[in-house]
């Protein structure tokens, strides 16, 4: 298809869409209008009968936990499968040491930008376990947390290099804290199946309401999601940094031997 | 609680645990390790699934998370929890799920040698997606283990890291990533409408509201995904790229298992949810019907219009999620049983043939039917699987995939059963063609497959030839089990998908032995091995007319992403036309 005839089907397509997407927006319940009776049970039953303040997080991590599992897992097999593609074409073994170019240049640092970076990076991940701390009082939680310390690592990298940045934080690490958030939140769901009950069930003492560590199994699981996230986020970071790719240049041949 | 119900979130559970526990190790596993963990894994969740199959023809296994039961809110309609549910059917697709993955472990073993488990981590994430995809009620969380079906799988396509893996994993994610698009904002819809994701509470709230657009356009949306995932015309293009490039090893669970399982997730949906819909009923009977029928035609003359292996079977498998999708259309008591099976027998069939392709594709190098031309003598039990495999695809009448032909043609019009049986006799011819001229040396001119798009690849030559064909050769021995046998269970199966406590099915006894669709691939094998070069006149004429034929088919087949979105965007418009008229 030339894209000429692509663009032309495709409006065409549209053009035949349009009154049905037209019909179903207008039909669909006014913006705001009747509220969802799912959302007022939420948030009339989950205080009382969780103790914690953050509706979000009750339904993240107690009554739809296992689909907050699901999207654990999704974001560890969408790390898992980038590192094996950026891997791939340099090879897997090399992952002790750093990869880099030979004869690439390595700009150094001025001393203001190092001192600056270890600072901020620091101030970044104190905001972040913070966010994750007040997972069941405040908006934010693991995932948001997670992500918050997993992004001072980049300001690390600006201030050490990439070499000195990876020392500092070994991949093999990182995987372990991925993995092991993930497993961590497996087990929160499978130790109450041993004992006889549902999984993921809350079992533990909910704690006062407003209070840091309210929640029961809800601070277990938010410290796993915080864990993994991290982990994820950081080896991502790691291996897109890693130095041994010029711009334009393509080292994946067709016949690429695995 | 009991057993089963405590058993039922372990399903999944097992290999999520064996997954992140593998890869929080990695760095530190003795290579082997990963190997036999896997293996035993998806035995394991055979082995529940299986348990769980049993338990649920006593009534349905049910299993609240976080113990949320519908009653906990002590609201009516308002379900705060997310449910799994073991049906017999249910149950019983995770089940060949797992053993498909065992399987496939079998046949990688070795394949996989220098990584550290990542390959494993990834299938067995794989695997508790696709085990939770077939047990959950719960509408979000349907596609929560969709997205994660799609992303581990396009992973794993580009796992070979060459540039047609790369550009297939591409049109993959591409295409797949949009389908989730649609599904989320159809679940939205129908969430908006309905206030609630339960099955069975939305299947109430669906049948009180009556005729409404947005359960409609919700409806839409959600099959839009599905049949991409199930790869009905016109979204299936990419499936033919995607399989023919990811590891064998992958594309034995892409076909065997993971595009049927999107069929029968919409076959559950329309039973459990949208069963008191006119509206929707009448898009599956009339509009889903067609595009079974085109997708089986258009794929099978596709499939043999192929040289590459993987290709080849990557479009037989289209054109028999067509005629299964004809069954899930007709909405029968019967055609439902013939689906469940179909999905049995074909995933069988086509994870061996994929064995087979793989098994070529490491101890000779290629997948090309023609540059392999007599290089598989002396690969006898490769041959046995794939002439096995091909007669089963063709209609040999033995085993499941025969019992399941003679339960949906029971429902269908005599158009649809000549489509159907032409379907099966193109896709079998094809890959007994391929087969002579592989393992027999027996070949006529090459026609049309010449023109056909093929690649130079190969795959490690690391483990014994018995190894491979091991699993193969199990996987044609299980397709051809005597479908009597599984009648009862298959009764129970089809009325509990419908409703959790209805009375097993009286399914028919085997009907009478149909030799036509044999017949007829036989004819078309012949007519491939038999042909000549073209040398009068008319008989040019008539070469050169099949050519330009199945070059513009082929040029459908571009590659492009944008034509599949494009083609994508037409699927949608033809829902909204038939919705409207």
């Amino acid at each position: 298809m030339t894209p000429r005839w692509r663009l032309l089907l495709l409006a065409l397509a549209l053009l035949v869409l349009a009154p049905a997407v037209l019909r179903v927006a207008l039909t669909l319940p006014a913006f705001g209008a009747p509220t969802a009776a799912l959302g007022q049970t939420v948030n009339a039953l989950a205080p009382e009968l969780r103790h914690v303040a953050n509706m979000v997080a009750a339904v993240n991590f107690d009554l739809r936990g296992i689909d907050t599992l699901g999207e654990e897992c999704m974001l560890l097999c969408a790390v898992t499968g980038a590192t094996v593609l950026l891997r791939g074409a340099r090879g897997e073994h090399d992952t002790a040491r750093a990869g880099r170019l030979p004869g690439r240049p390595v700009t150094p640092r001025a001393d203001a930008t190092v001192l600056v970076c270890r600072i901020f990076a620091t101030l970044t991940l104190m905001v972040g376990l913070s966010v994750a701390l007040h997972g069941m009082t405040t908006p934010g939680g693991g995932f948001q947390g997670g992500v918050i310390a997993a992004s001072g690592l980049l300001l690390l990298y600006l201030g050490e290099g990439y070499a000195g940045w990876r020392a500092l934080v070994p991949p093999p690490v990182l995987v372990a804290l991925e993995g092991g958030g993930a497993l961590l939140f497996v087990l929160c769901a499978g130790l109450p199946l041993l004992a006889g009950h549902p999984a993921l069930q809350n079992r533990l003492p909910l704690g006062e309401f407003r209070d840091l560590y309210s929640g029961g199994l809800m601070v277990l699981v938010n410290a796993a999601v915080a864990l993994s996230v991290a982990g994820s986020f950081g080896l991502l970071l790691v291996e897109f940094l890693e130095e041994t790719r010029e711009a334009g240049d393509d080292p994946i041949s067709d016949e690429e031997d695995r | 609680m009991s057993l089963s119900e405590t058993l039922l979130p372990v399903a999944v559970l097992l290999p999520l645990g064996a997954a992140t526990l593998m890869l929080a190790l990695a760095h530190w596993l003795p290579p082997r390790l990963p190997k036999i963990v896997a293996i035993f894994v998806a035995l394991a969740v055979c082995a529940i699934c299986l348990g769980l199959a049993h338990a649920s023809l006593d009534g349905p296994v049910r299993h609240w998370f976080g113990g949320w039961t519908p009653d906990a809110a002590h609201r009516p309609g308002v379900v705060l929890g997310i449910g799994f549910q073991a049906d017999p059917a249910s149950a019983a697709l995770a089940a060949f799920c797992g053993l498909m993955f065992s399987a496939s472990f079998v046949f990688a073993w070795g394949y996989f040698d220098t990584e550290h488990a990542h390959f494993h981590v990834l299938m067995l994430l794989f695997l508790a997606a696709m085990v939770g995809f077939c047990l959950t009620r719960d509408l979000f969380n349907l596609f929560v283990w969709f997205e994660l079906m799609s992303i581990a799988a396009f992973a794993l396509t580009a796992y070979p890291l060459g540039r047609s893996a790369l550009e297939g994993a591409f049109t993959f994610t591409v295409t797949n990533a949009l389908a989730s698009f649609l599904m989320l904002a159809g679940t939205g819809l129908l969430y908006a409408r309905t206030g609630t994701f339960d099955f069975a509470t939305m299947g109430e709230a669906v049948a009180r509201t009556g005729s409404d657009p947005v359960l409609t356009g919700g409806f839409v949306l959600v099959a839009a995904a599905l049949l991409t995932k199930a790869a009905i015309l016109p979204f299936h293009l990419w499936l033919a790229d995607a399989h023919a490039v990811a590891p064998s090893p992958v594309s034995v669970i892409f076909s065997g298992a993971m595009v049927s399982l999107g069929l029968f997730g919409l076959a559950k949906l329309v039973a459990q949810v949208f069963s008191g819909s006119a509206d929707v009923t009448g898009l599956v009977h009339g509009l889903l019907h067609g595009l079974g029928l085109a997708t089986a035609l258009v794929a099978g003359v596709m499939a043999f219009a192929q040289r590459h292996l993987k290709r080849l079977l990557a479009f037989s498998t289209i054109s028999h999620l067509g005629i299964m999708l004809t069954a899930l259309s007709a909405g029968t008591d019967t055609a439902t049983a013939g689906l469940l099976l179909y999905i049995l027998g074909h995933g069988l069939t086509k994870g061996a043939l994929f064995m087979v392709a793989g098994t070529l594709l490491s101890l000779r190098q290629s997948a090309d039917e023609i540059v392999l031309y007599g290089q598989g003598r002396g690969l006898w039990a490769p041959a046995l699987a794939m002439i096995g495999g091909g007669l089963l695809l063709g209609g040999l009448p033995l085993g499941l995939m025969h019992g399941a032909t003679g339960l949906i043609e029971r429902s269908a019009s005599a158009p649809a059963q000549a489509i159907t049986t032409l379907a099966t006799a193109l896709t079998g011819a094809a890959i007994l063609r391929a087969a002579a001229r592989i393992f027999l040396r027996a070949s006529g001119v090459p026609g049309p497959e010449l023109l056909a798009p093929t690649e130079r690849e190969h795959e490690k030559p690391d483990r014994p030839v018995w190894l491979m064909a091991f699993p193969a050769l199990a996987l044609v021995a299980l397709a051809l089990v005597p479908p009597g046998a599984a009648l009862p269970f298959l009764g129970a199966a089809t009325a509990r998908l419908h409703d959790p406590s209805a009375p097993p099915l009286a399914l028919p006894e085997g009907g009478s032995v149909n030799l036509v669709p044999l017949g007829l691939t036989a004819a078309l094998f012949a007519l491939a091995l038999l042909r000549r070069r073209a040398l009068h006149r008319p008989a040019r004429a008539v070469t050169r007319a099949e050519r330009a034929g199945f070059r513009a088919l082929q040029a459908l087949h571009s590659g492009l992403v944008g034509d599949y979105v494009t083609w994508m965007a037409v699927g949608l418009a033809l829902f909204a036309l038939a919705s409207a008229l």
